[in-house]
């Protein structure tokens, strides 16, 4: 399943005003640990369907929103709830990792 | 136990130059053969953007070069998986190999080449700022830099390659030496045009202590080994190109023979000292680490692994299957006295109605089944049951002598 792409106003939307428990990945096309990282979470993605949203930033298309966030590198899994920044995962991450912060922002 | 469709002839754990060219060799020898690799077929190749010295391709990139690998593989029929290796099990002759989503696999041979990893320096904010100023791949990250100051450690041909790319976003990039002042690890023509780039700047005889930020990189702590000095230099970013690591850790507890840092030694045959099990590329101890010298080794341990797969084959059929007792002679073709030794010992057998079924095995080319049975000289003569060794006859060239051992 792949990711639903964001930009400057869905994220305003889906992040701020929906408030939905979810995560982000900033990514780009021609980075190769990103093409390792992107693939684990299309996978894992229907696992959490209906419970944790899945999304996807190209920061080459969407230089406002990594500049907003200050991202210095990709990838990187932002985590969201209620509107509010849960933490971040950068690099070369495995699904138990992302499986583990999933779990920890949906209970906090 | 896996099933049926789980069992290989040939399983390559990786799938960078090495692997996709044991693939290619695998396949058109018709063994079957399957590639488990982790990420992006490639593997390191895939992160260099330019290669000017793969014979035939004058300038070619990284990653286009590897999936012209791959297709070459597939049009021999070589099957893919993408998945990580948890487990290994060399014990008995049929190898195992379980991957992280829990399949078990199960394979004649297995050649290792999995490649290597960024070594991690393991000082104070090297992980904890990853991301967040630490980088390890300029392609990906580099332009997050724009117009900052950033710093490079290491000098090898990536460090300073890198380096250079990243002068075409950032403001300044100081790079960090182990070496002497002028001394750096990369070829020769990458540090010149590195040494003429204006936004190039070197510290030369020193290494980094710490990354120092609290919520992004604000510096480094530089030592000086000459004089073990330290110094901050205030940057926004840090790239480290501090050497690989061969990616063995999953074969610590398997009896594959490797170094402190975890390459493998092989001979020429890029055998392991694991019968059945080959060592290429990146995770062999060698000389030279290129996708050229990685093709040359994924060829060689392919066809040792075929020549190994078919004598295990063609010694089940005719030794372990067989229903009469086996005479099992060890010979040396280019040694008169095992030439003659076989002569008599088929004229023996006949002599006793073929009581024995007489199998030879050529010790110059298939010395694995002569470690096996512990035989050093030839002639040598094994009487076998199903396999199990009943016992040495003694190789006498005297008829009577020689038929009454095996009455």
């Amino acid at each position: 399943m792949s990711l639903q792409p964001l930009n400057s106003n869905s994220f305003e939307k889906i992040i701020y005003d929906d408030g939905e428990s979810c995560l982000v990945v900033f990514s780009r096309k021609d980075c190769h640990v990103c093409k390792e990282v992107v693939p684990i979470l299309e996978e894992l993605a229907p696992k959490y369907d209906g419970k944790f949203g899945f999304y996807y930033v190209d920061v080459e298309e969407q230089k406002p929103l990594f500049q907003r966030f200050s991202l210095k590198g990709v990838p990187q899994i932002l985590f969201f709830k209620d509107g509010e920044y849960q933490g971040k995962l950068a690099g070369a991450v495995d699904d138990e990792k992302v499986s583990d912060k999933i779990t920890e922002v949906l209970e906090s | 136990m896996a099933d049926i469709m789980n069992n290989y002839d040939l399983i390559i754990i990786g799938g960078g130059p090495a692997g996709l060219t044991a693939a290619i060799y695998g396949g058109r020898a018709r063994l079957k053969t399957l590639v488990i690799n982790k990420g992006t077929l490639g593997g390191q190749v895939n992160t260099t953007r330019e290669i000017v010295n793969y014979p035939g391709f004058i300038q070619t990139g990284g990653s286009g070069l590897m999936k012209m690998f791959k297709t070459h593989a597939e049009t021999f029929g070589v099957e893919f998986l993408k998945d990580e290796v948890n487990d290994v099990d060399f014990s008995q002759e049929e190898k195992m190999i379980r991957v992280k989503k829990g399949k078990e696999f199960s394979a004649k041979a297995v050649l290792i080449a999995c490649g290597c990893e960024p070594r991690l320096l393991n000082i104070p904010g090297e992980k904890r700022l990853r991301g967040s100023g630490v980088a390890y791949c300029a392609t990906c990250d580099a332009e997050f830099f724009e117009g900052e100051d950033v710093v490079v450690v290491g000098s090898g041909d990536q460090a300073i390659e890198e380096g250079m790319y990243i002068t075409k976003f950032a403001r300044k990039v100081t790079v960090i030496v182990l070496h002497d002042e002028g001394i750096m690890d990369c070829n020769k023509v990458s540090a010149e045009k590195a040494f003429q780039n204006d936004k190039m700047e070197f510290i030369w005889n020193s290494t980094i202590e710490e990354v120092l930020g609290k919520d992004n990189v604000e510096g480094v702590k530089i030592k000086n080994l000459k004089t073990g000095e330290s110094s901050e230099l205030i940057c926004q970013g840090v790239f480290f190109f501090v050497g690989m690591v061969p990616s063995t850790h999953f074969l610590k507890e398997s009896g594959v023979e490797m170094d402190q840092r975890g390459y493998i030694p092989v001979n020429d045959l890029m055998e392991t000292n694991v019968e059945g099990v080959y060592a290429v590329g990146d995770n062999r101890i060698k000389y030279l680490r290129q996708v050229v010298s990685a093709a040359g080794d994924g060829a060689t341990a392919a066809v040792a692994a075929e020549r190994y797969i078919e004598e295990l084959n063609s010694f089940n059929i005719n030794v372990l299957e067989c229903d009469k007792k086996v005479l099992l002679l060890f010979l040396d073709a280019l040694n008169n006295k095992s030439l003659e030794f076989s002569t008599l010992l088929e004229e023996v057998n006949r002599e006793l109605n073929e009581r024995y079924k007489v199998v030879k095995v050529d010790m110059a080319t298939k010395k694995n089944q002569a470690k096996k049975y512990w035989i050093e000289n030839v002639p040598s003569v094994l009487v076998l049951d199903k396999g199990q060794e009943i016992k040495r006859l003694k190789c006498s060239l005297n008829r009577e002598n020689l038929k009454s051992q095996l009455i």
